[in-house]
């Protein structure tokens, strides 16, 4: 049991699926979204980019990018959230543009899971 | 490897920045968690947001205070202890990064991917320069005075520096890194097309050597040129396929050489050396009562050289071993002692010799044994051998006949050698003819040019002389006579002499001014200033060309105009 494998494969797929977990529902409906698991989403997303930094391989430089998407489209969405839903209550174009943007970071750690599996499975150990 | 340095950080910094995200982010739970009071007295949570704004502000010790209202108790003891949390990691953090900065291997990381950058971006021809000293220093300047891109790989890192205090124009990146390395060739270009030569001139022969035989496999095609000392190592590195081996002790005793057959020879070598215009004070050799002090790798060329000539010098050397090794070597007259004792030289009975050969590897003992030689004989010619270069020499002014600088000889020769190949060439010929010859050669170009002609090099291509080629490309014949050409008037001529010719399969040397010029030639001329200016434009320019074949204004654009009118009207 390959200790550091555990930990990266680990964060990876958990970002994937709080990203899910986040994205999954009617877009119009606020309370189906929770912004702590937006929060929680972010964190873990950050963990796994910094877990993949260094890694000077083809696939590591893949992994890195996508990893990068995600968190650039999960903190944009944050953001948006953040700016427009302060004090008043947001309407439904703006927290679709949220859900559209956490529906893509969903894309990029799927591909990013879909990737490391296959660069596990095709090494021989 | 090009982005090594970045990867090198982001590695390191993994550990320092899941310290800080984790901190964070306890640190932001409990003020989620944590409720709060507002002004009114209700109870409120802190939205995320404001949760990551306090947190931000404390873990970089800005603290602008309590937002969005005054905290409750709870919350000041949560504050408390995630200030201690996140402070400290942060700066861990900073310092792991600041650490990182300042790491040896990283900052030559950084410097060795900046010298590689600014090796690809050069796009003109460039040599590779091996260790910086005084004498590779003035051939910088030469090359970079003849618009060649210079690179120098050095080993220590102070020389580096004093070359980067120089501030050449254009840049002349230096690389830190043993020579022995091969990768340090690598690095520094030599398999880019641009490279057109690497010079070593290091002491130790097994260095050069070695780069040769490197530079040979990385790239056949540049031209190596390399110092050798003795004839076995110039031998060796031939065989290892240099390009030019220069022997700085087999020069200065050719040089002699060629001085004991008549001083034309000599003059004319000076001359293209660049050590001395051809009215320089030029001395004879005596056939006997010659003294060499020094039997050191000059001394031993120098006897060598001689003998060859059947004359018999005396030599003097002090140290036991090397003595003993002249002893074997033959050498009939041969005293041990020290050449600055008045008692050694009179042992070698300087008052009868005629000429004097001060040959040491050290400036001060050669000044010393000079000082002591002119109080005991002051009609003895003197030659002395200078070893450092530099800005004021006590020999120039120590009233010595001749210096010889084994440093200079090596820079012009390996100036000569990436620049001026022709004049290299011409210099070797020059070796295998009669005073005779060479007198009459420099009558005429003191008599037709001046003391100190200028060379140039002509190569009869589409690049360098575009004119001449496409005009021969077209069956005309053009000969040397028609280049001689003044531009103010085309029947005048300048002052211009062809000293040399070199086609595919033969040489010319002082090609008469019938001589028709073919594709392909390589020509070398002595002409003063004015002469290479006119012979520059002739070769390239086309209304001066033709003004210079046709005699009169190319009438180029009028031609195509009155041919036009011609079909018009027909």
């Amino acid at each position: 049991m390959n200790l550091d494998k555990v930990l990266a494969g680990f964060f990876i797929i958990f970002a994937m699926t709080l990203n899910f977990g986040f994205w999954y529902g009617d877009p119009s409906a606020v309370h189906m979204h929770s912004k702590y698991e937006l929060f929680a989403a972010i964190v873990v997303n950050l963990i796994a980019t910094v877990l993949k930094l260094g890694d000077k391989s083809q696939v590591g430089s893949v992994l890195i990018a996508t990893s990068l998407v995600a968190d650039l489209q999960l903190i944009a969405a944050a953001s948006i959230w953040t700016i427009s839903g302060y004090n008043e209550p947001m309407d439904t174009e703006t927290f679709g543009i949220i859900i559209s943007l956490s529906g893509g970071a969903l894309l990029a750690n799927i591909t990013s899971v879909v990737i490391y599996v296959g660069d596990t499975l095709k090494s021989k150990r | 490897m090009k982005y090594s340095s970045l990867w090198i950080v982001l590695q390191r910094m993994r550990l320092p920045f899941t310290v800080i995200v984790i901190s964070y982010v306890i640190a932001m739970i409990g003020f989620l968690i944590i409720p709060g009071v507002d002004d009114a007295g209700k109870e409120y949570f802190l939205t995320i947001f404001d949760a990551f704004y306090f947190v931000t502000y404390t873990a970089t010790t800005i603290g602008f205070g309590e937002t969005p209202y005054t905290f409750t108790h709870d919350q000041r003891i949560w504050a408390s202890i995630s200030i201690y949390l996140t402070v400290i990691s942060w700066f861990y953090g900073i310092g792991s990064l600041v650490s990182l900065l300042q790491d040896k291997l990283f900052l030559s990381e950084i410097a060795m991917a900046r010298f590689q950058n600014s090796v690809n971006n050069i796009k003109e021809d460039f040599v590779i320069l091996l260790g910086y000293n005084d004498t590779t220093s003035e051939i910088t300047k030469k090359l970079l005075d003849s618009n060649m891109r210079v690179v120098v790989v050095e080993i220590d890192q102070a020389r580096a520096n004093y070359l980067m205090l120089e501030g050449f124009t254009p840049h002349v990146p230096v690389l830190v890194k043993d020579a022995h390395n091969a990768e340090a060739l690598e690095l520094a270009g030599i398999k880019s097309i641009h490279c057109r030569g690497i010079v070593s001139l290091f002491e130790t022969n097994i260095l050069n050597l070695r780069v040769t035989l490197a530079s040979k496999i990385l790239n056949p095609h540049v031209k190596v040129v390399v110092r050798s000392s003795t004839d076995n190592d110039t031998g060796n590195l031939l065989d290892a396929g240099a390009d030019i081996v220069e022997n700085p002790f087999n020069i200065i005793a050719y040089q002699l050489q060629m001085a004991l057959y008549g001083s034309s020879l000599f003059k004319l070598k000076n001359w293209l050396y660049k050590i001395d215009a051809l009215d320089g004070k030029s001395f004879s050799i005596p056939s006997e009562n010659i003294i060499i002090c020094g039997y050191g790798r000059l001394g031993e060329t120098l006897y060598k050289m001689f003998i060859k000539n059947n004359i018999s010098p005396t030599v003097i050397e002090h140290n036991r071993v090397i003595f003993n090794r002249a002893k074997k070597d033959g050498v009939e007259k041969l005293i041990n002692g020290n050449a600055e004792d008045k008692f050694t030289l009179k042992e070698a009975k300087i008052d009868e010799a005629k000429l004097i050969f001060v040959g040491t590897n050290n400036d001060t003992t050669n000044l010393s044994i000079v000082s002591t030689v002119k109080k005991l004989n002051k009609d003895t010619v003197i030659i002395a051998r200078e070893n450092e270069l530099s800005d004021f020499s006590i020999f120039s002014h120590a009233k010595i006949d001749h210096i010889f600088l084994p440093s200079k000889i090596l820079i012009h020769k390996t100036v000569n050698a990436l620049i001026n190949p022709l004049s290299d060439t011409l210099i070797r010929m020059i070796a295998r003819k009669d005073e005779q010859w060479g007198s009459e050669l420099l009558s005429n170009l003191i008599k037709n040019i001046g003391v100190d002609p200028v060379t140039f090099e002509l190569n009869i291509n589409k690049n360098e002389a575009e004119q001449i080629y496409n005009h021969i490309k077209q069956n005309n014949t053009l000969k040397l006579f028609e280049l001689r050409r003044s531009r103010r008037d085309r029947n005048q001529h300048n002052n211009i002499i062809p000293l040399l010719i070199i086609r595919k399969d033969k040489e010319i040397l002082l090609p008469s001014f019938d001589e028709a010029i073919e594709l392909e030639d390589k020509i070398l001329f002595a002409c003063d200033d004015n002469g290479k200016e006119d012979l520059e434009y002739i070769s390239n320019n086309m209304y001066e060309f033709h003004y210079i074949i046709h005699g009169e204004e190319n009438r180029y654009f009028t031609n195509i105009i009155k041919n036009k009118f011609k079909g018009d009207k027909k």
